[in-house]
């Protein structure tokens, strides 16, 4: 089926499939923060990147610049997830390691009703920025602008992250907590707030994913749900707690989902669990995972 | 990690279910549709078997499923298609609902049952989800999609028809006696003591020669014979087969009654399926979003009372016997 095609229609859609993967990216190398440092599965992930999402919409009817929205999505999202840890899954630590992930559940079946009273039923679009509409010719493909920056900016935003984990203080300390926060914490580091900050941060790509895909699937109170399984799929492929499988794993699952949609689109929403289930065949641990953590 | 200290468990255990209760909910169920509807009563029933298998995987074994909708739903789809393509009997329909979620069940329970407690909850999710969207289009032909299976035919059993309230509550409330006696047998086995044991200590019960992930398993599967038999009878119930059987909030939905009820207490879902079913039924008559109020309810509840209502009252009832011996 695929043969017969002529091969730039076939890598448009790699690289839609690419597009779509960085923001699978930013959801799971997110959730993959949390989980590596707090030991917490946040059931409410996707309901976070909801959350970004309407914080553009809102911004960018206030504003009008698109990029004034997606940083104040990801610093009022990231100061509720704050706010949320602070409040809530602080109690919860030292207890029964299920709490918080039952506590996160909770919170992704009532915000998005609360988003539904404020915001209405249907789902809020928000355009393209202008400096990003259009399409760039390359060769014979004309790729559309707008993914063009999800590519990049997410590229950005990785080598950020990494630099940022690898080279600063701060993240330094978050590398050592994720392995050992005892030993950081008999080494007179306030653990407790590092675990605000890694929650905040983690919440904060989450929103991100969200604020960027806006413009490509309007706002729904409803999106949150499919962008946690999304993030838990990609998590599961890649390995629990990598951030090298995020970013894999990310990537491998856009590129699966975007091709099954262009030959079998009404496989389109199962392909992605087909490819967790042969993983979890073949290499349990999934493709980054270390042993023992699974 | 933040759980790397030892975490100080709860025990929220309930080591001999007193007859006298048991009986006395019983007795208290056959009373029931004088103070609720009785289609609400049978709803209640119905939950509250799903809850009892699902309590035993999570309240008993510690296991935390968050795609038990995959079972329920798949129980319910399997007895609708039997009555209405094959002009299934009764009891075909309801065995077929039973033996397609147990083998749904050893599938994923052989894919992922060895995975630490989150990497479990999270598999089972995604699983669940796979078969509501391959539900909803793949095989639509067969599913009808989103519109749900409907035209299924009326059941009746000793030439009782069952599409009446009255009967029918009756026939799921002796099912709910028996499951309610066999899940007390359970517990009371070695198998039953066994799975309590994995929850308290499972590194403990291994190191003691117990094939943890096999005993696991079994828990997993025994719980989605529970799940499956509950769809069988929501089908019949129902008279069709909504797609949101197979939808994740049917997998939270029982996550947050039995929760709300009292993992890892006997009588825990029958109080969660009823208090849960009655406040939803309460708030969605005076506004439709239910669901901000159940969640937010649900989160108060995992942050007061985790041990939920049973446990709660059992706990209490506990500190105060003790304060009285030394008395």
């Amino acid at each position: 089926m695929l043969a017969d095609l002529p091969w730039n229609v076939i890598a448009l859609q790699l690289f839609f499939g690419l597009a779509l993967g960085c923001i699978y990216v930013l959801l799971a190398s997110g959730l993959s923060i949390i989980y590596g440092l707090l030991d917490v599965v946040n059931f409410a992930h996707g309901t976070f990147a909801m959350l970004g999402a309407y914080a553009v919409f809102a911004a960018v009817s206030l504003s009008g610049s698109f990029f004034v929205g997606i940083v104040s999505a990801i610093v009022i999202v990231g100061l509720i997830g704050a706010l949320t840890e602070f409040l809530l899954l602080k109690p919860l630590y030292g207890k029964d390691p299920l709490l918080p992930l039952l506590l996160t559940f909770g919170l992704s079946v009532a915000i998005p009703d609360a988003m539904k009273i404020v915001f209405g039923l249907i789902g809020k679009p928000v355009n393209f920025p202008n400096a990003l509409t259009g399409a760039t010719l390359l060769g014979p493909m004309i790729l559309p602008n707008y993914r063009l920056f999800i590519i990049f900016f997410t590229l950005f935003i990785m080598i950020s992250l990494w630099l940022f984990l690898k080279k600063s203080d701060l993240g330094m300390i978050i590398r050592a907590s994720t392995r050992d926060s005892l030993m950081v914490q008999v080494l007179g580091v306030n653990v407790s707030r590092i675990w605000t900050i890694g929650f905040a941060m983690g919440i904060g790509l989450a929103a991100l994913a969200g604020a960027i895909s806006v413009p490509m699937m309007s706002a729904t109170p409803d999106m949150g749900v499919d962008m946690t399984m999304v993030a838990f799929v990609v998590t599961v492929v890649g390995g629990l707690g990598s951030l090298g499988g995020a970013i894999v794993g990310g990537l491998f699952i856009g590129l699966v989902v975007a091709i099954t949609s262009f030959i079998a689109g009404e496989y389109a929403s199962v392909s992605m669990y087909v490819c967790m289930a042969v993983i979890l065949l073949v290499r349990p641990r999934g493709l980054f995972g270390e042993w023992g953590r699974e | 990690m933040a759980n790397d200290s030892e975490p100080t468990v709860v025990r929220y255990s309930d080591p001999t279910p007193k007859p006298t209760v048991v009986f006395g909910a019983l007795v208290f169920l056959v009373f029931l549709p004088l103070i609720v509807s009785t289609p609400l009563a049978t709803e209640i029933l119905i939950w509250t078997i799903f809850g009892l298998g699902f309590n035993l995987l999570l309240g008993y074994t510690g296991v935390l499923s968050f795609g038990h909708a995959a079972y329920f739903g798949l129980g319910a789809y399997s007895a609708g298609l039997a009555f209405r393509y094959w002009n299934a009997g009764l009891w075909t329909g309801i065995g077929l609902g039973i033996l397609a979620p147990m083998l749904l069940a050893c599938f994923i329970g052989v894919l992922a049952i060895r995975r630490r407690g989150v990497y479990f909850a999270m598999i089972s999710l995604a699983f669940g989800q796979m078969l509501f969207f391959l539900a909803l289009s793949p095989l639509k032909e067969i599913t009808r999609g989103e519109d749900g299976l409907t035209h299924i035919p009326v059941m009746s059993i000793f030439s009782v028809s069952l599409n009446k309230p009255l009967p029918f509550y009756c026939f799921v409330l002796i099912i709910t006696a028996v499951m309610l006696f066999v899940t007390w047998r359970i517990l009371q086995s070695p198998f039953g003591k066994l799975l309590q044991a994995f929850r308290e200590n499972e590194e403990r019960a291994r190191a003691c020669g117990f094939n943890t992930t096999l005993v696991k398993f079994f828990s997993l599967v025994i719980s989605s014979f529970y799940a499956g038999l509950a769809g069988a009878l929501d089908t019949i119930f129902l008279g069709y087969v909504p797609l949101s059987t197979l939808f994740w909030l049917t997998s939270g939905t029982i996550v947050m009654m039995t929760i709300l009820g009292g993992r890892g207490t006997l009588l825990g879902p029958l109080v969660g399926a009823g208090v849960f079913l009655f406040l939803q039924n309460t708030i969605s008559l005076l506004t439709p979003r239910w669901e901000l109020f159940v969640g937010a309810i649900f989160v108060a509840i995992i942050l007061l009372f985790p041990a939920g209502i049973v446990g709660t009252i059992q706990e209490k009832f506990a500190t105060y016997r003790i304060a009285r011996q030394k008395t």
